[in-house]
Order: structure tokens, then C-alpha cells, then sequence
């Protein structure tokens, strides 16, 4: 909503400071957007006087002409002499006084103005017409202004044209701040000061017919239509607006169009009350009469509205009919056929309100969003239609000559009725946790114009005004009242309840448990989009089986995004890529996030919390004095296991998967994640044609593991285990098996055996060679440690215990003691 | 006196070798040579039954003598050419300092969790519960139960994402479906009303979706942060307590908060927070848009019919909710140009943080 300060001043006093009265709008709710000085637009623009005008050389029509600009006369070499100015307007004479743009000028529709040499000869300048000026529609020749017009004055400050206007943010619930009276009102309240409307005194020619002689009115549905009236002004002689008007519709917005137009959008600006000038002669029926129906429009029906477009409606649309065919789009758009134009002499003026959500459906499906749909979709006051419509009516036989039919036409089917509400004193001071003093209170709210009956007790009677249709309940007053007292004075405190712990819930530390860990392991958080591209399961080779169908989206963004994920491992796949291709080879990332599983019968998916995480290059570049090994298998093991390790997850074991089992990673390189006989996820490399897929670079590992499974296992704690007192001893064997003998397998067996006097056994070589292991066959050396927990060991003991170690795993396994 | 001579040439002999030593090695050589087992000196102590007996007293006596004097100088000569040992190996293994020393690479938190998690660290000291709530919502908890009208703007298929409901409903609101991804975790305030003990002290991170084309200030999935309070007796004074601690705590104890009246369907009266730039401490620059605030989030008290829709008599309870966009936090904070970086995992990006 722009907003002319010069006009608002007219009906309440406008601060003199400027960015003060900003803040204070900004703060009681209406969001200062923008402020433009009017007036800027016309640096350059002088008034000046013809001093001299020759025929140009090298052409029939145009003139070369002498501006005497004043102070300001330059000529190309410098000289202070009169403007050379080539102008081909052909209403002026010498010594007519005129507007000049000079170089420099910057014209509405970014005209800037340059020196020129128009057909060889130079130009300084330009002679303004009024359109050029943004000022109307007159282009038949340049503005001529009065004789005693000054020479070289800024035209703004001749025109009186400083103005300052604010582009104000009207919140949705204030449809009457869309008007210059209703921002009157508000400032009013915001200052406590008063308020001057302007009054029209309409004046009807009891020579002429009256209104219901020459047209009626029919409203089919009054559930679209609270209130049409039609008054009708004959003789109007279209023509250019007088400037005043043009200066205000200019000010808020619009382009002064004529003077019928720009009537109906001053009332439009001014009461926030949206009229639509039908030619009446357009109207009229085979009986003489104008027969204006408000209807639904037909499904289908074909309607062209006044920008030429032809439009096809829907029954959830209105439209003002005659019973021939439709001729205005109810509160959006007029039609062409019933337009306004230079010929029309009689205008039938509609003033009337919509409903809402028809009128917003209706200008957004049909991409028509005007200041009249704007004001019907916020809801229009039907109350004061009849007085608004006199005041059009009024001006319009004002600035077109015309004469005002006596009578007007009113068809209000539904009265909307004033509000009665009342207003707790202690209430609102208690819940506002502020004493706003009584007098302050039915103060704000009569300059709202609510009418408050206090009858000193708490409770204040107060009657809202329809204009103010957020005004439903107590506390919309409470609102009203706080904002405009004042939300700066009230005191911050915090809740004074005692009832409250703050805590984090189990899965909520576990969360942050599971970000140390992965931190910790050198991992980087990552966030991916949540929606993906419905073959991403294909691309990864990825099996869903089981899990669910995609949740799929009806509106998405494009193609790429189209359903809900799955799984997290493409979206941290294309960050793989995304890193490769960008130069960073290692890429450590993972993603706690949401994967989404819809079931056929269900409103709402299955939403699973996944962590993954995905590992390529190594964990960093070369240093002096370190060499990364490149990320494998072990890396994406290596951190399930740390991970295993801070949530005290009990038999941790790790199953090999099989190429069926997991087609999406590399056999081989694959493995289930388990604790005791629950899968909490995988763990592996990622198949080399899914690393391929995403246009990444393997290997890849990846894992992912599901939170709800591992919050289920993880236990909050391990057990306190006494620590050693007595020396450990520590023996080394190394166990020559087949290479199908797994680790798991030779672990089992050697703790089996070991008993409760060995306390660790760790792997710590692994050994083929054809020559000295043999063919398929592998070397596992472990680090044996024994201890008693009572008792230094002696080494008869250890070695009794570890020939029989050796004897049983070698049963077991097939295994031989490397020498 | 001939072994009394012998002493006495061996004393000097063993001091002479004493000092020519030139390291603990040396040393220990003339140690073993002179005072071992079967060093020369010892080996006159171990013969003095030989030595005539008139003679013992002044042999003993010498013996005793030179095998002190030695053993001193064994000694003192030890300790300066240990602590001179010590010190050249200390000049031997002296690094350049400025060398990288041995990093344990970390991994690093997202901007946005963090950012989330420092938030709700602050109402977690103010009392407040973490709560969360589905991300696929149905349109009852993410407009109705908000009070938002049923054909706001909001609701249509230009802002929100709808997905294919599999229940078989009709739709009861909006064309083909009434399952949508949320647009607010306000919807969890809505849950939490229906489902949880009064009073209620709740703040609900988590990621919402509209339908915006991903730009440098836009994305169609990003972070809110929405908070909760219903209890008796709260008032809007509250709010602006809790809301100023809260901007104090997360951008500086030095930042002032506004509150700007605004209009939210769920709250009234509704505020906009402003905090103050961080810039230019409120005198206007290019980063405040020349205005010295920077908005934050929405705020207000909750409204009463949200809280009749829960079950909740707003004659007896008041409460405050509030919402802040956590990608404006963070940018704010960390001044990130383009919203796009938080999502695209770049590791250049992530490894800032």
C-alpha cells in the first residue's frame, strides 16, 4: 500500500520526523517497506520559456528551438546562453512558458536524457508533454503553463510535487489500513491525535430520470454478493483528469488514466471501497433499461476481459451480467465490451462487496491480481457502500461535468452487524504482564472507532466497527491495545512457574552420542535433500524389498526430486561426486536423517530415523610425517565399531553379505551389522556400477544403520571390570590356516580354549605367501595375553594353558603353529 | 717404601686417566681397570696378607687413600661428563618447532545442527524439553489445528508439497490430498498441546519444506525451530524476556531485541523480533539494509482458539510460541552468502565449522 504522506496529512497530522514516524509504524505493525521521495524523478526538469523557434533545416515537422532555462542556460560550448533544444510538438509558440527536461533528466519509464543531434542537429534537452511526465494522458503536444510561470525553477518545486510516500506492508488481517482513511485512523491511534475526514455533498439533478427507471439490479446468490449498488451519472464528458487527481492516483500508485478511471480508483485509494464505471449505453437492453444481474459464471463460459485477454471461467466465479452476456468479472476485472471510453456519456457506477475467497481464488487461478481483487480478498466493508458510492458520484459530476441521476439502487441481501465485545481490564493487564492505565484503553479503542461503554467498572462494553473485521474477539481488542500503548514498555520477565525441568530424552542423548562418536572418528555432518529422484533405488541397485513404497509427491519441484527418500546414500553419493569433481579427494561424510516408507491403508508414512555415513580417498593428504592409508573396507568397519564401542552395544558381530543379499555393495566387502540376533545395518564398499551410477569415483565405503535399532540396543553403560593388579604375561602364535578359516571363527576357538586366565587375544599380522604359508592358505599371528586376577602367573602355568590352546584351535581349525 | 711409591704412581696415573676420559664410557673403562674386581687397586687390597707386617698400617692406610681420591674423581668426572652426555643429546633432538605436529583429523558438526542444537541448549537451561513431530504431516496438524483458514494462500499448491495420501480419505480440504510435508514444526506445538501434562515448556527443531526454487536466500527444505509455553499466568511480558535472553545468548550479550507487532494466524497478540545489527550496532549499513535491526523470528501469544482446538481453556491457561529460521541464525552469525552451501556437502564448505 503506497501511501502519499501529503495526502495522509490532509485528514491527520503527520510527524515532521520522518524516520521517527517509520519506526513507529514499523513497531505497531505496519512494516515500512520503502520510502520514496516523489519529486526525485524530475532532477533536471525546469520550467523555462521559448525564446526562440526556427523550422528545422532537414525537416517538415520539427522545430529547432532557444529554452531560456534561467540560472541554468548552457549552450554546447559552455556559454550561459538559451538551450538549442530540437522539439517536434507543434502546440507552442515563442514565448510560451513550458517544462524542459535537460541532460541529465531521468523521465518516468527510465527515459533518461542525453544530448543528442536529431537529423544533424544538436539537441540540449527535451520540451515535455504531460504523459512523458507521468503526469496523464495529454500527449497532443507539450505542457504549456501559464504565463507567470517562473523561468529555471525545479518543476517538483513549482508543481508542489514534494512528496514523500511509503510503501507500507498491510498484514492480511487489516483490510482497512488498505485506504487512506483507514491509515488515518491508524496513525490517529498510534498518536493519540485527531482525525479529519473529508466530506462530499452530493448533489443530484431532480431534471433526470431516476436510477430505478433506467436499470435494476439482481443478486442470484447473495452468499457471493453482500451488497450492489448503482447510481448512474449522465452527460460525463472523458477527458484528462484535473491535476490534482492525476497528483494522487499518481502518488498511490496508479496511472492516471482519465477522469472517470481515476475517480473511481481516488475512491478506491481513499475509502479502500473498489467501483467499477460501466458505460451505461453498453448496458442497456431491447427494453431501454439496464438490467445488471450478479451471477455465477457458467463452467466453460468465455469472458474477455478489459486487457483483450479472453478468459474461461468456472462456476466458482462471479460475474455482473446482463441478461445478454457477462460484462465485469465480479470485483476483478471489467469486461471490454462495457468499458469505458471516450465516447461513453453515461457512466453506471457499481459500489459493491464480494465475497472473499471466490474473489482470491478467481484473480489467482486467473493470474488477474488488482487493487480491486487485492481489497475484495482481504473483505470489503458493506456498511458504508452507499456513502462511499455518493462520494464517487459526487466527484466523477465534479471533474466530468456530468449530472447525477437522483436515487440510487441497493440491493443488500446481508448486513454484516457490529461486534459487541468486552474487555477485561485485570484480564488484559495480567495477561500482558503490564498496568496500561483505564483511560489509555478506551482511549485507543474509540480512536479505533470502537464505541466503549465504561461504566467504571472492570469490564469495558465495546461495540467494533465493521470496518474491522479482525475484530471478532476480546483478545483482537487486547492486541489492538497493546501494540498501539506500546510493546517497547513492557517488561521482560520469564515464567515464573516453578513446575518445569528441562532434560534431554534418551534418544536425544543418544543422538548426541552418536555426533561425538562420529566426529570423533573424523567424520564430517553433512545434510542431503530429504526428496529424490524416484531410480535412485535402481541406480544404487539398491534392493526396497520389504520396507515400503515411496512416499511420492504430487506437486514436486522437478523430476530429480519427485519422491521421498528411501534411503540417505544417494544424497551423500552426489556429495561424493560433487567433491571428486571439485578437486577434494578425501570426503569423510555422514547424515543423521529421516528415510520415508508409505503403506498402502495409511494416511501418514513410516518416517525411520537413518545414520549413514560414506568414506572416500583417506582420511588426509600426505604430511611429512604421516602416510594415509586409502580408505577400505576396515575404515567404514572401523567406525561402526567405535560407534558400537560409546553405545555400549552388546555382541557386536559382523556377517558377511552376499552379492544377493546386498546387491548394492561390493561382494565380498559387504557385511551386516548386528548386535546379538537384531540387523542394525551394513556396513561396506559400495559396488563399483553404483559408485558409477552417481558419476563418482570408487572405491566408496558406506554404511548405514538405523537409530531406532541401535537406541534399542544400546545399553547406557558397559560394566565396571576390576582393574589388574597382578602383571599380565604375554605370549605370540602365529596359526597357519585355509583362507576360508575366518577371524571370527579362530577368535571363538582361541577364547574357547584360553579359558578365564586369557585376557586378550589380538590379532596383529596377517600373513599370505604361496612359498612359505602355502597356497590358500593364510599366516594369523595374535598377541596373546594371560592373567590371574588374584595371582602373578607363573610361566609353567601359561605354558601348560597355551600348549593346549594350540592343540585345540589346530583341532579345530585345521590351523598349524607357524614356526 | 716400594709399595707405597707403586700406590702413589697409581694414583696419579688413575687421576691423569680420569680426566683424559672423554665420555661415561671412557670413564667406566678406568673404573673397571683401577677399581673393579680385578682392578689394579683392588688387587693391592686384596694382597695386603702379603704386605710385611710392619708395613700394613702405612700400605693399608695409602690404599685406602688413593682408592678415596679415585672414586671421587670417578664420580665428579662421571657427573660434568653425563650432565655434558645429557645436554648433547638434548641440542641433538631439537626440532623445528614450526614443523605440523601429529593432528587426529576431527570430523566436524553441519552449520544448521549446530547452530539448532546451541539454540535448544539455551531452553533446555531455561527448563524447556525437546520435543519433535513427523515430517510428512497431515493438514489438520500444519494449518487447522493453527487456525490458518482453509483457503490461505499458504495451503495452495504453489507453496506447500502434497504427497499421495494411500489411506483411501477423501480429501477433506485441498484437491487430491490432505497429507502434505510440513510447512512449520508448529505442528508439534499442536501434538504437544493434545498429548502432554500441563504446563507445557517446548521447543521442536526440525527440518520443513516449501515449495521455493532453491536460490542464495531460498530452499525448498530447511530448519525451524518452534517454541512452546502454556501455563497459568503467562504473559506476554514473558515472551519478551525469554526472547531477549534468548537473542542476548545466541548473538551477544551486547545485542538489543525489538518487538515489532505483526499478524500469525496461531498467535495474538503477534510480534516480529528484531535483534540488532552486529554490523553497525544500529546505526544503519548495508548488512541491516540500512535499518540497524535484523529480523529474527516470529512470536506471540498463543492464540485462544489454538488453544480451545487442544483441549486447553484459555480462561485458565496463557501460553507464547514462537518460531526462528535457523539457516537465518546461522547466516547471520557466520554471514553464509548462499543458502545452497548448506545443502550441497562440499567439504571445503563443511570443514569450516
Amino acid at each position: 500500500m503506497k501511501v502519499s504522506l501529503k495526502w495522509l496529512n490532509e485528514y491527520v497530522e503527520v510527524p515532521a520526523d520522518l524516520k521517527a514516524f517509520c519506526d513507529r509504524l514499523d513497531l505497531t505493525g505496519t512494516g515500512v517497506e520503502g520510502v520514496e521521495k516523489t519529486g526525485a524523478a524530475f532532477d533536471h526538469v525546469v520550467t523555462a520559456r521559448v525564446v526562440g523557434k526556427q523550422p528545422h533545416p532537414d525537416s517538415d515537422h520539427m522545430w529547432v528551438c532557444k529554452v531560456d532555462v534561467g540560472d541554468k542556460n548552457v549552450d554546447a560550448d559552455g556559454n550561459p546562453e538559451p538551450l538549442q533544444i530540437v522539439c517536434g510538438a507543434q502546440n507552442f509558440n515563442e514565448g510560451d512558458h513550458i517544462v524542459t527536461a535537460m541532460i541529465g533528466a531521468v523521465l518516468p519509464g527510465d527515459f533518461a536524457i542525453k544530448k543528442s543531434k536529431l537529423r544533424g542537429v544538436t539537441s540540449m534537452g527535451m520540451n515535455c508533454s504531460a504523459r512523458e511526465l507521468g503526469l496523464g494522458n495529454d500527449h497532443d503536444g507539450i505542457m504549456i503553463l501559464p504565463e507567470d510561470a517562473p523561468i529555471g525553477m525545479p518543476f517538483a518545486d513549482y508543481m508542489k510535487l514534494g512528496d514523500t510516500v511509503l510503501d507500507l506492508e498491510i498484514t492480511p488481517n487489516r483490510p482497512d489500513c488498505l485506504s487512506m482513511v483507514g491509515m488515518a485512523r491508524e496513525v490517529g491511534a498510534m498518536y493519540r491525535s485527531d482525525v479529519t475526514l473529508p466530506i462530499y455533498e452530493l448533489e443530484e439533478d431532480a431534471s433526470l430520470p431516476n436510477v430505478a427507471d433506467l436499470a435494476t439490479v439482481e443478486i442470484e446468490d447473495p452468499a457471493r454478493c453482500a451488497r450492489y449498488t448503482a447510481r448512474i451519472i449522465k452527460d460525463v464528458k472523458i477527458g484528462p483528469s484535473p491535476e490534482w487527481l492525476a497528483e494522487r492516483v499518481t502518488a498511490a500508485g496508479a496511472r492516471s488514466i482519465n477522469n472517470v478511471v481515476d475517480v473511481t480508483n481516488y475512491i478506491l485509494f481513499l475509502y479502500g471501497q473498489p467501483l467499477h464505471a460501466f458505460d451505461y449505453d453498453k448496458l442497456v437492453g431491447e427494453d431501454g433499461k439496464a438490467h445488471v444481474i450478479v451471477r455465477a459464471a457458467a463452467d466453460g463460459e468465455k469472458f474477455t476481459t478489459l486487457d483483450g485477454e479472453e478468459r474461461v471461467l468456472t462456476n466458482d466465479m462471479t460475474v455482473i451480467a446482463t441478461p445478454k452476456s457477462a460484462v465485469c468479472l465480479a470485483g476483478v476485472m471489467g469486461g471490454l465490451d462495457s468499458e469505458i471510453t471516450e465516447e461513453s456519456t453515461t457512466v453506471l457506477l457499481e459500489a459493491a462487496t464480494f465475497e472473499h475467497g471466490r474473489t482470491s481464488r478467481t484473480s489467482r487461478n486467473l493470474g488477474l491480481i488488482s487493487e480491486s481483487s487485492m481489497r475484495y480478498e482481504r473483505g470489503v466493508d458493506d456498511n458504508p457502500i452507499v456513502d462511499y458510492s455518493a462520494a464517487a458520484a459526487a466527484l466523477l459530476a465534479e471533474v466530468s461535468g456530468g449530472r447525477v441521476c437522483p436515487g440510487v439502487i441497493d440491493v443488500y441481501p446481508v448486513h454484516t452487524e457490529r461486534i459487541q465485545l468486552t474487555f477485561r481490564i485485570p484480564r488484559f493487564c495480567q495477561m500482558m504482564g503490564v498496568d496500561v492505565p483505564r483511560a489509555d484503553i478506551v482511549d485507543i479503542l474509540e480512536r479505533l472507532d470502537c464505541e466503549v461503554v465504561d461504566d467504571g467498572t472492570d469490564v469495558l462494553d465495546v461495540t467494533a466497527p465493521t470496518c474491522r473485521p479482525d475484530l471478532e474477539r476480546e483478545i483482537d481488542l487486547y492486541e489492538e491495545v497493546l501494540r498501539l500503548w506500546g510493546m517497547d514498555l513492557v517488561e521482560p520477565t520469564l515464567p515464573a512457574s516453578p513446575n518445569r525441568v528441562g532434560a534431554l530424552t534418551e534418544s536425544q542423548l543418544l543422538a548426541r552420542k552418536i555426533n561425538r562418536t562420529m566426529t570423533a572418528c573424523g567424520l564430517n555432518e553433512t545434510m542431503t535433500y530429504s526428496f529424490t529422484d524416484p531410480s535412485d533405488m535402481g541406480k544404487l541397485r539398491m534392493s526396497g524389498e520389504g520396507l515400503g513404497e515411496p512416499v511420492e509427491l504430487i506437486n514436486p519441484m522437478n523430476a530429480e526430486q519427485s519422491i521421498m527418500r528411501q534411503t540417505i546414500i544417494p544424497g551423500l553419493l552426489h556429495s561424493v561426486a560433487y567433491n571428486q569433481a571439485h578437486g577434494v579427494k578425501n570426503v569423510q561424510l555422514y547424515e543423521i536423517g529421516k528415510v520415508f516408507f508409505a503403506h498402502e491403508g495409511r494416511k501418514q508414512p513410516k518416517e525411520k530415523e537413518r545414520l549413514a555415513g560414506v568414506m572416500a580417498g583417506s582420511m588426509f593428504d600426505q604430511t611429512w610425517n604421516a602416510t594415509p592409508a586409502p580408505f577400505d573396507f576396515f575404515d567404514g568397519k572401523g567406525v561402526v565399531e567405535s560407534l558400537a564401542r560409546e553405545l555400549a552395544l552388546p555382541k557386536m558381530r559382523f556377517k558377511a553379505l552376499s552379492a544377493e543379499e546386498a546387491p548394492h555393495l561390493q561382494p565380498g566387502r559387504a557385511a551386516a551389522v548386528m548386535s546379538g540376533g537384531t540387523t542394525l545395518g551394513w556396513v561396506g564398499e559400495l559396488h563399483p556400477l553404483a559408485v558409477d551410477a552417481y558419476e563418482a569415483t570408487a572405491p566408496v565405503v558406506a554404511f548405514e544403520l538405523d537409530v531406532e535399532a541401535l537406541a534399542k540396543a544400546a545399553r547406557p553403560a558397559r560394566d565396571y571390570v576390576d582393574v589388574p593388579e597382578f602383571p599380565p604375561v604375554s605370549v605370540d602364535v602365529a596359526f597357519v590356516v585355509d583362507n576360508e578359516v575366518t577371524n571370527e571363527r579362530l577368535v571363538q576357538c582361541i577364547t574357547s580354549a584360553g579359558g578365564k586366565l586369557l585376557a586378550d587375544a589380538r590379532l596383529f599380522d596377517v600373513y599370505r605367501d604361496d612359498k612359505r604359508v602355502g597356497v590358500g592358505k593364510k599366516s594369523m599371528a595374535y598377541a596373546l595375553t594371560y592373567r590371574a586376577p588374584d595371582r602373578t602367573l607363573k610361566s609353567e602355568e601359561v605354558e601348560k594353558v597355551q600348549a593346549k590352546l594350540i592343540k585345540k584351535v589346530c583341532g579345530a581349525t585345521g590351523a598349524e603353529v607357524r614356526g | 717404601m716400594a709399595i707405597v711409591e707403586e700406590l702413589e704412581a697409581l694414583r696419579a696415573s688413575t687421576l691423569a686417566a680420569i680426566t683424559e676420559a672423554i665420555d661415561t664410557a671412557a670413564l667406566d673403562e678406568v673404573r673397571v681397570r683401577v677399581t673393579g674386581k680385578s682392578g689394579t687397586l683392588t688387587a693391592y687390597l686384596r694382597n695386603m696378607g702379603q704386605v710385611a707386617k710392619e708395613d700394613r698400617a702405612a700400605v693399608g692406610k695409602t690404599v685406602n687413600e688413593v682408592r678415596k681420591v679415585v672414586e671421587e674423581a670417578l664420580e665428579a668426572r662421571k657427573k660434568s661428563l653425563a650432565a655434558a652426555e645429557l645436554e648433547a643429546s638434548i641440542d641433538a633432538a631439537a626440532v623445528d618447532v614450526t614443523l605440523p605436529g601429529r593432528v587426529q583429523q576431527l570430523g566436524t558438526r553441519h552449520l544448521i545442527n549446530r547452530v539448532s542444537e546451541e539454540i535448544c541448549d539455551v531452553f533446555l537451561g531455561l527448563g524447556y524439553t525437546v520435543a519433535t513431530g513427523p515430517e510428512v504431516e497431515t493438514d489438520y496438524y500444519n494449518f487447522t489445528a493453527l487456525n490458518a483458514p482453509a483457503d490461505h494462500p499458504s495451503r495452495s499448491m504453489q507453496d506447500t508439497f502434497y504427497v499421495r495420501d494411500l489411506s483411501g480419505d477423501e480429501a477433506a480440504v485441498r484437491g487430491e490430498s490432505d497429507v502434505l510435508l510440513r510447512t512449520q514444526t508448529s505442528g508439534v506445538q499442536v501434538h504437544c498441546m493434545e498429548d502432554q501434562e500441563l504446563p507445557i515448556y517446548i521447543v521442536a527443531p526440525g527440518k520443513v519444506y516449501r515449495r521455493d526454487v532453491a536460490d542464495p536466500s531460498h530452499l525448498p527444505q530447511f530448519t525451524q525451530i518452534e517454541g512452546l509455553v502454556v501455563d497459568k499466568g503467562i504473559t506476554f511480558g514473558d515472551l519478551k524476556g525469554t526472547l531477549d535472553y534468548f537473542c542476548k545468548t545466541v548473538f551477544g550479550a551486547e545485542r538489543k531485541t525489538r518487538f515489532r507487532a505483526h499478524y500469525f494466524p496461531f498467535t495474538e497478540p503477534s510480534a516480529e523480533v528484531d535483534v540488532s545489527c552486529g554490523v553497525c550496532h544500529g546505526e544503519g549499513c548495508r548488512m541491516c539494509k540500512g535499518t540497524g535491526w535484523l529480523e529474527i523470528l516470529g512470536c506471540g501469544m498463543v492464540d485462544p482458539n489454538v488453544l480451545e482446538m487442544s483441549g486447553i481453556d484459555p480462561e485458565v491457561y496463557s501460553g507464547f510460541a514462537f518460531g526462528v529460521g535457523v539457516e537465518r541464525v546461522a547466516c547471520l552469525k557466520y554471514n553464509v552468502p548462499d543458502l545452497r552451501l548448506l545443502l550441497q556437502g562440499d567439504m571445503r564448505f563443511l570443514r569450516q565449522f
